[in-house]
């Protein structure tokens, strides 16, 4: 059966050279005419966003493609939403509905993975010589689903919104006020590092902030009394508590640390959550 | 090569005149083979109703193009330094003539190549054109669709702002959680504690050394594959070439609009 079926297929390509042979037309110049008018387009499309782009953004300041560069590269602050290039949307998005820490590795290893095998396997998955489109019923419903949640996940990494440093540092006195520590002047300061670090990228607290990469929330993180040294050295550097996903802020300096860390031991948690 | 019956009547001055212009050509065929390589590629037969969805490939080849002169350009200027890079992306863009114009074909280039590939790809599954023999070529699609991508993170961090740095810290920590390898690779791209001088001199390498080779090395080698097994016919095409036929006797002729209609249906136009 099996040989029978790789006989039939070397005979289908042998018929395939024959017809080309005997029916086919030479490449140049009738196909490469339109690989010709085809490569003008993209260049033009090229050269026609980059004058777009060029011209309607200045600086830092963004057009409808976006500004030109943002604001120097800063380890101490990300006053703004840390996202990649649009085509890695769908990867990012995938990220921020994963949940910390079961299905954070499905999330950013296990699906794009599985993702890849699939795709490099696909060849040796469908091994039937038929290739019109409406009689591979499989391979119809794979690739409109495929479609279809890449272009869900991509839409929905472009639109998701987190909240700014800026907008965030308002909300300090409600959280002093509601985790009960608006008399500790340290605590107040490490809240508005908090607000201003991008710690609420990823974290959510009281309701602000995003669960992005499967992190936790931190509204009663302090609940466990492990005291604010602790947190001051995990923030310093995750990976040596065995947490690679979250970025190392040793950037911060010492003291913005230690503050930090009296925060998130002063948060035990409001009332009625 | 010497004279054939066909000649016509040509004054041995003509001939002389021919025969120097083409010396060159002859020359460098005798010790390539180049000429009769490039011959081959021109005039090789592709399926008759080869048409627009086949130009994906080639377009993307020129978008490939396109980045490699526009980042020859670009890494004349850059500066892969975290203290001189953001300000070297701010003279290309600002000061230099046209530096603009490069960084903008670069910038906006490298969407419409990962584009282009998704497109090519796309068109090769609906084709079925992955199936027997061109499953290897499937293969490195894949991989240069991979690569291409890992182009794009590597370049996301070259202007240093604060979106290619936190960009880039969150991709290498997704590397992170990958098992196995996944920590080693993080820790090998950031090549520190932190994202610094030594994160971005090793992205500014792979991003035009290691990708790029590796990409144009794999584009050749799918290029002769495509030239080796041939460009697939669109599978609805009814002149599809190796299109099962029913049994008729072996024709004497070969030519197919000489043989008689059969009952299905034939070739009639395009």
């Amino acid at each position: 059966m099996a040989s029978r079926r790789i006989e039939e297929r070397r005979a289908q390509h042998q018929r395939y050279k024959e017809d080309v042979d005997r029916t086919g037309k030479p490449f140049f110049p009738h196909a490469m005419f339109h690989d010709t008018v085809m490569s003008l387009v993209v260049v033009s499309v090229i050269v026609g966003l980059a004058v777009v782009w060029y011209l309607d953004a200045d600086g830092t300041e963004a057009g409808v493609l976006g500004p030109h560069y943002t604001e120097e590269a800063d380890p101490g602050t990300t006053n703004f939403i840390p996202r990649p290039d649009w085509y890695f949307y769908f990867l990012f998005y995938l990220l921020r509905i994963s949940k910390w820490p079961e299905s954070v590795v499905l999330g950013t290893v296990g699906i794009p993975t599985i993702g890849l095998v699939l795709l490099l396997a696909l060849p040796f998955l469908d091994l039937r010589r038929e290739r019109r489109l409406f009689r591979r019923p499989v391979a119809l419903v794979a690739l409109l689903l495929v479609v279809l949640s890449m272009g869900v996940l991509t839409y929905k990494g472009a639109t998701a919104r987190e909240s700014l440093g800026s907008e965030l540092i308002e909300a300090v006195p409600v959280w002093a006020e509601r985790q009960g520590f608006a008399g500790n002047d340290e605590a107040v300061e490490g809240a508005e590092i908090f607000a201003q670090a991008g710690c609420a990228q990823c974290h959510l607290y009281i309701g602000t902030g995003s669960q992005n990469l499967g992190a936790p929330e931190l509204t009663d993180i302090g609940s466990g009394e492990r005291g604010a040294d602790y947190f001051a050295r995990y923030v310093q550097n995750p990976a040596q508590f065995g947490n690679t996903v979250m970025p190392p802020y040793a950037a911060l300096g010492e003291e913005n640390l230690q503050k930090l860390g009296v925060f998130l031991d002063a948060s035990k948690g409001t009332e009625e959550r | 090569m010497a004279t054939t019956p066909a000649t016509r009547r040509k004054s041995p001055r003509r001939a002389q005149i021919e025969a120097a212009a083409l010396y060159p050509l002859d020359w460098l065929e005798e010790r390539s083979g180049l000429v009769g390589a490039i011959k081959y590629f021109l005039f090789r037969r592709v399926p008759r109703d080869t048409s627009w969805a086949q130009t994906l490939g080639s377009a993307s080849l020129t978008a490939f193009l396109v980045q490699a002169i526009t980042g020859v350009i670009l890494a004349f200027y850059y500066k892969p330094d975290p203290d001189k890079a953001y300000e070297s992306i701010q003279i290309i863009t600002n000061d230099l003539t046209l530096g603009w114009l490069v960084r903008g074909m670069h910038r906006w280039g490298a969407s419409v190549f990962i584009i282009l590939m998704f497109l090519h790809m796309a068109r090769v599954f609906l084709y079925g054109a992955y199936k027997y023999p061109r499953e290897l070529n499937w293969i490195v699609g894949i991989l240069l669709l991979v690569l291409g991508m890992a182009e794009g993170f590597t370049g996301y961090l070259l202007p240093w702002d604060q979106t290619a740095y936190w960009a880039t810290v969150v991709g290498i920590n997704i590397n992170g959680t990958a098992p196995f390898l996944g920590p080693f690779i993080a820790q090998f791209l950031q090549g520190g504690a932190s994202i610094g001088a030594d994160t971005l001199s090793k992205f500014y390498s792979i991003h035009m050394l290691v990708l790029p080779g590796a990409i144009a090395g794999l584009i050749g080698l799918h290029l002769y594959l495509v030239m080796r097994l041939g460009v697939t016919s669109p599978p609805w095409s009814p002149a599809e070439a190796g299109r099962e036929r029913a049994p008729e006797p072996p024709s004497t002729n070969g030519r197919e609009g000489l043989i008689r209609p059969s009952g299905r249906g034939g070739s009639n136009g395009e």
